[in-house]
Parts: C-alpha cells; structure tokens; sequence
C-alpha cells in the first residue's frame, strides 16, 4: 500500500472504528465525540510560515480499565495543499487482582498515518506496555517500553523506547515529568520534559517544557507548548494553543511552531453521566397503580452554565413526573423528546439530592441510575449526587 | 457518643420549648401543604433547628416530601425530627461553621452509618467543601461498601480530588459492582484508578496543534 493511501485509510479507519465505538456502547462505558474547528498559524522548520484552517474530530471509548481514541486532522494551508493525519489508540489496565495493591499493569497499542502535502507520508503502529505505582497520596510513577514499526515512504524502520515518568497530582493541578530514549532505525534521541494541567471553573490550562538532547540525527532543543480551553456552554469551547514541538521521527510530525484559535463542539451523544445502575431497562410488575411495569431509568448532565438536564428513560410511559428537594416535592412534568426518552432542564444546586420519578401517575419511585433508600414514608428515594 | 448526644439533643430540645411559641407566626408558606394538624409541630422543629443554628431548609424538604407521598402527620414528624437530631451531630463531627450543605450531606452519611470520627477525619482531609465527599460516602454505604472501606477511599482521595472525580470515582465502583465485583474490592480499584488515569494511555493531543 502506497503511503499516502495508508495515511488516507488510517484516518478513515479512524472514523469508521470510532462511529461503530458510539453505535455499540456497552452499557459500562462512556463515549465522548469532540470536533476542534480552528485557523493557526504555524511555521515547520525549514518552510515558510504559513496560515492554515483545521478540523479535527475525536472519539473516545472509556470503560473502567480500557479506552480507545480514535482522532483525525484535516490541514487545509494557505497555499491549498493539505495535511491528513489519523491515530487510533487503545489503552488496557491489568484487573486489580493480577498485581500487589498500588501496581498495575497497562498495555498500549497505537496506529496512524499522516501525509503532508501530497509528498510526504507517515505511517506507524507501536504497542507500549507500562508498569503504575500509585503512591496514594496524589502521586505515582511509572516504567514503560514501546516497541513497534514506523515507516516514511520506504522500509519500515525499528522503533523502541524506553521511558519512566513521575506525578503529582493536588486538587486541580496535575503536575508530571518524564524522560525517554527512542531509537528509530538509526536516528536516536532522548527527550527530558515536564508537563503541567490545572482547571478553575471554565477554564482549563495545559503547558508542557522539553528538552532533546543526546540526539542522533533527530535535532537538539528546548520545546514548549501551552494551551487553553474555556467552556462555553455544555457543547461548545473556546480554545487557544501556541509553541514550538520537536521532530517526531515515529509519528512523522515535523519540528514546527504554530499559534491556534478555535471552537470545540461536543456532538450531542447520549452521556451517561451520571449513570449509577447500568442495568439495561427491564419490565417491573405492574404496580397496580396506574403504573406503566417498567422501571425508568434517570440519567443527571450537568451544563457549565449551572443548568442540569435530568433524562429520564421510560419506554411505554404517557406522562413522566418527577418530584425532589430541588422542585420543593413540586411533581414537574418532563418533556418528550425521544421514543422512551423525557427531559427538563433544572436548576439544581450541586450536592446531594433526594429524588422520585412518577410514571402515568403511579407510585413514587427511585428510578434506576440512583442509589435508592428507604424514604423514611413507607417507600423508596432516589439519592443522586450533582457535581 | 452519649456526650455527643447529649449536647446536640439537649440544645435542640430547650430550643423548641422556647421557640414552639413562636412556630406558628414564622411558618414557612410552603408547609401550608402538609396538613393543619401537623404543620404546627413541623414549623416548631423547624424553628427550634434555626434557634440551634442549624438549617431548617432540609427539615422543611423533608416535610414536603412527606406531603408530596401523602404520607401520615406522625409519620412526616418523626422523619423530620430524626433529621434535625442527625443534622446536630453532623454539626458536632464537621465543626460549627460547616455550611448547610455540607451538614445535609454529612447527615445522610451518618444516617447510612458513618462514624462521627470519619466526618472528622474529612475536614482535617479537605481544605475544599466536604459536601461531595460525604455524599460519595453515605452513596458507597448505601451500595453495599463496608463502612471502614468506603471510608478508607474517600478520605485517601478526598486531600486532592475535585468533585467532578469524585463522582466519576464512585460512577466506577457503582460499574464494577454491576459488572460482578465485590463492592470493598471494586472500591479500592476505583480509588486506584482514580490515579492512574493521570497518565493511561491513549493520552488527547494538545487542542490547535497542526
């Protein structure tokens, strides 16, 4: 396969093997879709700067102890020539019982292409297996060594890399440092560096310092990046990033410097965020009390704008209620908007809610996706908790 | 425990004598929905709960929860009154200016079995407020976490998680329980992937970058 065909149809597989991820969701995981719509500025070393207009997608699969991220990056320059990059990545933690409290065990497996401006093509697939130790006290530290093939439009070349790293992590900032030696054919080069992530309210702020030295035929240099990220709205953010990276002789990025504005959109995939019952729906006796004999199912997404959207599922159902300590025990009727799927959005204040969901005007009760307690009335509660 | 008791119900017992005369001027216009007989005694407790300082808006909740699921007067009364007693010992445990929050939170976790000493331990934990670790407590409780080992894990990540990996913390334990685990066991392998997930793999690249 041609390298810029393999670039293409690793994007595309990256699409592919993310839209089927968001049709099968098992009901353990979590799946995020993000698309990034931005112009940068942005000078490769040995080119001239040059304006260009981006857009990338991602996905993200999560489920306790796994995750895949399967993202794409369309470059449209000023000149007309385009960029096409695509990465799949999977991540697997070993179960809890295989190694000694505090240790675990992580395997990585990663693929992608790109190719620059109809000349230059990249493909590459790694697999990295990395041993965790978590101190317990917001820190940890890790070993690791990748192994794998990366390939620039001839043989594939040999890559290993052999890395530890450290962190520390207080509140809302999270603080790492890492250093690796990779050697990719005959080129090798080690990479010392230090990253830094904090949060505040909307706003969310990434900055990282690097060094390569020790470098053979990889270039030398310090490298620093920073970004940040301020969240409009439950689906939109804002987002500006700028810097300089270094050569990436296994993904085949090139050493550049860039400065980039843009709107990320959350695509409005179902989010269980707030799922505590994963059960699928079942059908309940019927109460005999007007009921419909299904249980519903409550799902709580909370809005950066201090809104909360309560989902309730509820296959069947003609009208849907819900009552708690946020409505003042008021019953307010959800809203339709899906074959089983009713919703309002509240203002809820964060912390501990009691709450009842009512289908077609039957008894009070807890739906699934709460903690659900005796109510002290001779019933049931649902208990959620609203970040 | 009886000390404990002792200065929390005898306040709040002196304070409804003094302050049951008052109840009906100052009743809060939401209880006209629990019934003309009890709605005096419910306005007494919750009047005595704000002359002990403590607030009366879970008491009033609780009241109208009662009413909302047409439940009996001396049943709502006595929901109402064993709230005021567990919001006095959150109190005593979390310290005089804990906010009502916090208090509400701190009462469910000792209703669900939580020790007074464990609320202790939290404040000195977390400088942040305390109400999503209490509530992530009393919710582990509730799921079938021993007490000792729902404890252990939140006071562990209680120093330096924020409330949002809090609830994602117990979102895990709740999916491993679902997905067979025992409840203690699924609770310390949350509160360790809590951590881990800092450096797991498929890392997300930096926003804008071409």
């Amino acid at each position: 396969m041609r390298p810029a065909a393999a670039a293409r149809h690793v994007w595309t597989a990256s699409l592919a093997a993310a839209t089927s991820l968001v049709s099968f969701r098992p009901p353990a995981a979590q799946t995020t879709a993000t698309v990034d719509v931005g112009v940068s500025t942005v000078r490769y070393d040995g080119f001239l700067p040059s304006g260009a207009g981006s857009l990338t997608p991602a996905f993200t699969w999560e489920r306790p102890g796994a995750a895949v991220t399967a993202r794409g990056t369309y470059l449209r320059f000023e000149s007309g020539r385009r960029s096409l990059q695509g990465l799949i990545a999977a991540s697997l933690f070993t179960p809890p019982s295989l190694l000694p409290h505090r240790w675990r065990g992580e395997l990585s497996l990663s693929a992608g292409g790109s190719s620059y401006a109809d000349f230059a093509s990249f493909w590459h697939a790694t697999g990295e297996a990395r041993l965790h130790f978590v101190t317990g006290g917001g820190g940890g530290a890790w070993i690791g060594g990748t192994g794998g093939r990366t390939s620039y439009g001839r043989a594939p070349r040999p890559v290993a890399v052999a890395g530890v790293g450290v962190w520390t992590r207080r509140a809302e900032v999270t603080v790492a440092a890492s250093a690796t030696r990779s050697i990719v054919g005959d080129t090798a080069y080690s990479d010392v560096g230090s990253t830094l992530h904090a949060r505040r309210g909307r706003v969310e702020v990434d900055g990282s310092l690097a060094a390569r030295v020790w470098s053979r035929g990889a270039g030398h240099g310090v490298y620093g990046e920073a970004s940040a990220t301020y969240t409009l709205g439950e689906r939109t953010a804002l987002f500006v990033s700028g810097g300089r990276y270094p050569t990436d002789p296994v993904s085949g990025s090139v050493a550049g410097r860039y400065a980039s504005a843009g709107l990320r959109l959350r695509t409005a995939l179902p989010r269980p965020r707030a799922i505590r019952d994963p059960k699928p729906l079942s059908r309940a006796p019927a109460n005999g009390d007007g009921g419909a004999g299904f249980i519903a199912r409550l799902e709580i997404q909370p809005a950066p704008d201090g809104t909360v959207r309560v989902v309730v599922h509820a296959p069947t159902a003609a009208t849907v209620e819900l009552a708690g300590d946020f409505t003042d025990w008021q019953p307010v009727t959800l809203r339709r908007t899906g074959e089983d799927m009713w919703e309002r959005v509240l203002r809820i204040p964060s912390g501990v809610h009691r709450i009842n969901v009512r289908i077609d005007g039957g008894t009070w009760t807890a739906p699934a996706g709460t903690t659900r307690a005796e109510d002290e009335f001779g019933g049931e509660v649902g208990i959620v908790a609203v970040p | 425990m009886t000390s404990a008791l002792t200065r929390t119900a005898l306040p709040l017992l002196a304070a409804m004598l003094v302050a049951g005369g008052a109840a009906a001027q100052q009743t809060d216009p939401r209880l006209e929905r629990v019934d003309a007989a009890t709605r005096p005694t419910v306005a007494a407790l919750v009047d005595s709960a704000r002359a002990a300082l403590l607030p009366t808006e879970p008491l009033i909740q609780r009241a109208l929860e009662g009413a909302t699921k047409r439940a009996s007067g001396d049943v709502i009364v006595a929901a109402v009154r064993r709230l005021a007693v567990d919001l006095g010992h959150a109190r005593d445990a979390l310290g005089s200016t804990t906010s009502p929050a916090e208090l509400t939170a701190g009462a469910a976790a000792l209703h669900a079995g939580a020790s007074p000493t464990i609320l202790a331990q939290l404040r000195q934990t977390r400088r942040e407020p305390l109400t999503m670790p209490l509530a992530v407590l009393a919710d582990l409780v509730a799921s079938g976490v021993p007490v000792d080992s729902a404890a252990a894990a939140v006071l562990a990540l209680a120093g330096r998680a924020r409330d949002a990996d809090l609830v994602e913390f117990r979102r895990a334990v709740e999916r491993d329980i679902a997905l067979g685990a025992p409840p203690a066991a699924a609770t310390a392998a949350a509160a360790t992937a809590a951590d881990l997930r800092v450096n797991a793999g498929a890392r997300q690249q930096r926003p804008g970058r071409p």
